[in-house]
């Protein structure tokens, strides 16, 4: 992305430190308008402290924001053109959904027959009942509530909308629907959104591009799809859950070797100066019986206990070794029919093989 | 200089520590610097108004000569008795209100509080009333079982009494406060690991009830031990509490530094017992963020 | 396992009759008082012989009685105006925000609770007389409010640990300036708590009688009047009067409880 061009919001060594302690560190940071970028980082990993700079509510100590070519460092949270979205979604208890959705009309000196206009408007975009108007937001369930919160955040009109973790404390399946419903949302707006989280894959499923923090700084941007591909170091690519990690040294051309077993494996391209690091293998990659025979890499194992997925079956293997648990994940049409106990062939071909260094 | 001076500006400049300011400023003017007051005459010499005036211990000697440690020791017991008393009044009370009553708490809250609103002496007045010569319980006793019940006033039971009822309140809203903090699971784990009802009371309710029990009991220990209403309109003049011997000793006796001394022991009594409290319990935790 | 049940429903039972009866001790001097208020003899006694409203009569018609009432209901009208401003600025510092010093200032708010009131109106009375300050119903105000304001930052305080501050920043983070913020979210989320501190304030400063006793001076408020008519020179108007100030403190206590419920049904209407 050419940075110059496209810069809407743009970052300049900012950083903020409480006493001794660095919370950002110096972050050069461009995003483009329209763009659905998300933070991913652990938590004191400076996330929360980098949204709340950007919206307002803290003052960096140093470096410059700007949008659109304005310096907003000293603008004050109600004078800027952002928007936030709380984790706990601070919907006022003591105002109705109506009520709710048109503070920020209202702060602007919007007639009241406008706002409940447009109020009614918005909760007909984010698929709410027009007779919740005058529903009080502690009746309403988790998910509404949600969509509140964002139709508030839309009422204001902002340059940028902010989403701090709104959605981890949902349970795990209307997660997915508001995931998916929040980047509809994204698309018919048009808008610009900064989401952080503490969730690689839900990162995935909605940002455009994605930013990985940690310790105060962005350690990789990229693309959903080049995060998950070519995590830069180990760090980033513990986000990605459940995988399987080798700890294995450089051992000649585009070849790495086990520590712990000797064994050895092809890579796709071994970083400049590598010589020690972490291999990583996906669950889904790894093949089991005789599809694995024919592949490049292969270890030898005994299945040790076998998990239903529904639409994919886990097995846990333990290698010939002995030092290794290895994860594998098979969709449920792949023929192998293994139970625990058989001796069984792994494999995946060179191009699954991530190689990172520390 | 220069440094500290801005590091106390900037701390200066917390929004709590800002709204801190009028109440606090106000808390000293009102209650610290009238009690450093009361600590400065309590060295001047006897029946004196200035307090510019050569230091004395003089009053200090004159109290432990004189009789008043008998006022000290009805206070105390008085104070003492009326402690145990409500502890077994109020424990089932609390009890039902933190895990029996349920919605019916709140209203019992509200008709246990209202009293409260209503001055101590317009309500000591009607214990007069009740246990008076010929008054109600007097009256029905007689009309009813024909025997009087008259001479029950004026005793230091009636006292009791008296502290017992103002202060019934204070006891057990800290008790509902502490039981409310068991959880009920522990209880049932406790008893599903075979312990009696006893040993559940015994080893899972009370400790953990303890922060509760401790507030209540020291609350109504301190205020029974200041109190002057109950043993004058109750008591009459059965006894003279300490409270009493300070009144008069800055009215009657118009000794200010004797008033001054007494005030201090009372103080000092009372403070220790306070300040050794504050130390073990967490006021954010018991208020509210739990 | 039966009989385990049966045990609980009579230990339930227990619990719920101790309480009936503590509950009805704690009203009988109430019941007393408005029994001797209508009394017709000069000298109370029961079963009450004959019956008058004689007493109320002449309590309305009394000028000194309505100058004692005149007096309490300055004083707590003023304790309650000034203590509510100073505790609601005293909760915020006490409950909402995080500073170094907090816990101190916290024990300094909640000692004057724990302190012995008639010490405290002693120690008081002296100050003034240092400061050289003639004691009236004025001084009265500033002796009550020693000891009601830290009893309202502490009631206000039970409310301001439940808000939410992300709200105060959604707010103003949705363009609103500070006043706004407090007009729009800080107070009428607050609000009950206000309300309740405010009623407090008002009957406990109406009722006090240790503070007013040793800061009023040469002015007099009902329940020291009270007091001094129990003391020496009973006259029928000590009940009358009592009951009189009972049914304010009722009606007050009443008129609370509708708004509280308004608020309530507001905060949670379908």
């Amino acid at each position: 992305m050419d940075e110059t061009q496209g810069a809407f919001l743009e970052l300049r060594k900012v950083t903020k430190k409480f006493g001794n302690f660095t919370a950002v560190d110096e972050v050069d940071l461009v995003i483009a308008e329209g763009e659905f970028f998300t933070l991913v980082g652990p938590s004191g990993s400076g996330k929360t402290t980098m949204i709340r700079l950007l919206v307002g509510m803290d003052q960096p100590t140093g470096g410059d924001i700007n949008l659109k070519g304005v310096r907003l460092n000293d603008v004050p949270a109600n004078k800027r053109p952002t928007c936030m979205v709380f984790q706990d979604l601070a919907l006022f208890p003591h105002k109705s959904v109506g009520e709710n959705i048109e503070f920020p009309l209202k702060i602007s000196g919007v007639a009241p027959d406008k706002r409940r206009q447009r109020a009614e408007q918005l909760l007909k975009q984010l698929r709410l009942p027009v007779d919740y108007y005058s529903k009080g937001v502690n009746q309403c369930s988790g998910g509404e509530r949600q969509r509140i919160a964002l139709a508030r955040a839309l009422a204001f009109d902002p340059d940028i909308l902010f989403f701090d973790e709104p959605l981890s404390a949902l349970d795990f399946r209307l997660r997915k629907t508001l995931e998916k419903e929040l980047k509809d949302i994204h698309r018919e707006t048009g808008k610009t959104f900064v989401y952080i989280t503490h969730s690689l894959e839900e990162a995935m499923v909605m940002s455009d591009r994605i930013g990985i923090m940690r310790d105060g700084k962005i350690v990789q941007i990229g693309t959903p799809a080049a995060i998950y591909n070519d995590p830069i170091n180990r760090f980033v690519a513990q986000f990605m859950g459940e995988v399987n990690t080798l700890e294995v040294e450089s051992a000649g051309k585009n070849t790495v070797q086990d520590i712990a077993s000797g064994a050895r494996f092809k890579v796709r391209a071994m970083p400049d100066g590598f010589t020690k690091g972490a291999l990583i293998i996906r669950p889904e990659s790894v093949k089991i019986g005789q599809s694995a025979a024919k592949l490049p890499n292969r270890v030898k194992g005994t299945v040790y206990n076998d998990y239903a997925l529904g639409s994919r079956v886990q097995y846990q293997v333990r290698s010939e070794t002995g030092d290794m648990q290895w994860l594998v994940e098979r969709l449920q049409d792949e023929p192998f029919d293994g139970k625990a106990g058989d001796k069984v062939t792994l494999g995946w071909q060179t191009e699954d093989s991530i190689l990172v260094g520390d | 200089m220069q440094g500290q001076a801005n590091r106390f500006l900037s701390w200066l400049r917390q929004p709590g520590v800002l709204n801190a300011v009028p109440a606090s400023l106000f808390l000293l003017i009102g209650f610290a610097g009238p009690l450093l007051m009361v600590f400065g005459y309590s060295f001047m010499p006897p029946k004196t108004f200035s307090l510019f005036q050569e230091p004395t211990l003089a009053n200090y000697s004159s109290v432990v000569s004189d009789s008043y440690y008998i006022s000290f020791f009805w206070s105390l017991t008085l104070a003492a008795a009326t402690v145990v008393i409500l502890f077994f009044i109020c424990y089932p009370i609390a009890y039902g209100m933190a895990k029996v009553f349920g919605k019916w708490a709140n209203l019992i809250t509200v008709l246990i509080a209202v009293p409260l609103l209503i001055s101590e002496n317009i309500r000591l007045f009607g214990w007069v009333l009740v246990l008076l010569k010929n008054g109600i319980l007097d009256g029905s006793l007689q009309a009813v079982f024909g025997f009087s019940a008259s001479g029950m006033l004026y005793t230091v039971p009636a006292i009791v009494f008296g502290l017992v009822y103002v202060y019934l309140p204070f006891m057990l809203f800290p008790l509902v406060i502490g039981i409310s903090m068991i959880p009920d699971t522990l209880k049932e784990a406790a008893s599903d690991l075979g312990a009696s009802r006893w040993e559940v009371f015994r080893e899972v309710e009370l400790p953990l009830a303890m922060p509760g029990i401790m507030i209540g009991g020291i609350l109504t220990f301190i205020l029974s031990l200041g109190s002057l209403a109950e043993s004058k309109i109750l008591g009459g003049q059965t006894v003279v509490m300490i409270a009493d011997d300070i009144e008069s000793a800055f009215t009657f006796a118009q000794n200010w530094p004797k008033g001054s001394v007494l005030s201090v022991l009372l103080i000092a009594l009372s403070g220790t017992i306070v300040i050794l409290l504050f130390r073990r319990i967490d006021l954010d935790r018991i208020i509210g963020r739990r | 396992m039966a009989t385990a049940k049966a045990k609980s429903r009579v230990a339930r039972n227990l619990i719920v009759l101790w309480t009936v009866c503590v509950l009805a001790f704690l009203y009988i001097p109430m019941v007393a008082i408005v029994l001797a208020s209508f009394s017709k003899a000069r000298y109370f006694r029961f079963p009450v012989p004959r019956w008058t409203t004689q007493w109320y009569d002449k309590a309305m018609d009394s000028l000194s009685i309505r100058d004692l009432l005149w007096t309490s209901l300055s004083v707590a009208t003023l304790v309650t105006v000034f203590s509510v401003a100073l505790a609601f600025m005293g909760a915020l510092a006490f409950a909402r925000y995080d500073w170094k010093g907090r816990k101190l200032y916290q024990r300094l708010v909640l000692l004057p609770i724990f302190f012995p009131q008639a010490v405290l109106g002693l120690a008081l009375l002296l100050w003034f007389s240092a400061l050289g300050i003639t004691t009236s119903w004025h001084t009265a105000v500033f002796a009550h409010m020693v000891w009601i304001v830290p009893i309202v930052i502490l009631i206000m305080s039970i409310q301001v640990y439940s808000f939410d501050p992300s709200l105060e920043e959604a707010a103003y983070d949705l363009g609103a300036s500070r006043f706004q913020v407090l007009r729009e979210v800080t107070l009428p989320i607050l609000a009950p708590g206000v309300i309740s501190g405010g009623i407090f304030a008002f009957l406990l400063s109406w009722g006090n009688f240790p503070l007013s006793l040793f800061s009023t001076g040469a002015d007099q408020t009902v329940p020291e009047w009270l007091y001094s008519k129990m003391v020496m020179g009973y006259t029928p108007m000590v009940p009358t009067l009592g009951s009189l100030t009972m049914s304010g403190a009722a009606i007050l206590i009443f008129l609370f409880y509708m708004v509280w419920m308004i608020i309530k049904s507001r905060q949670s209407r379908a």
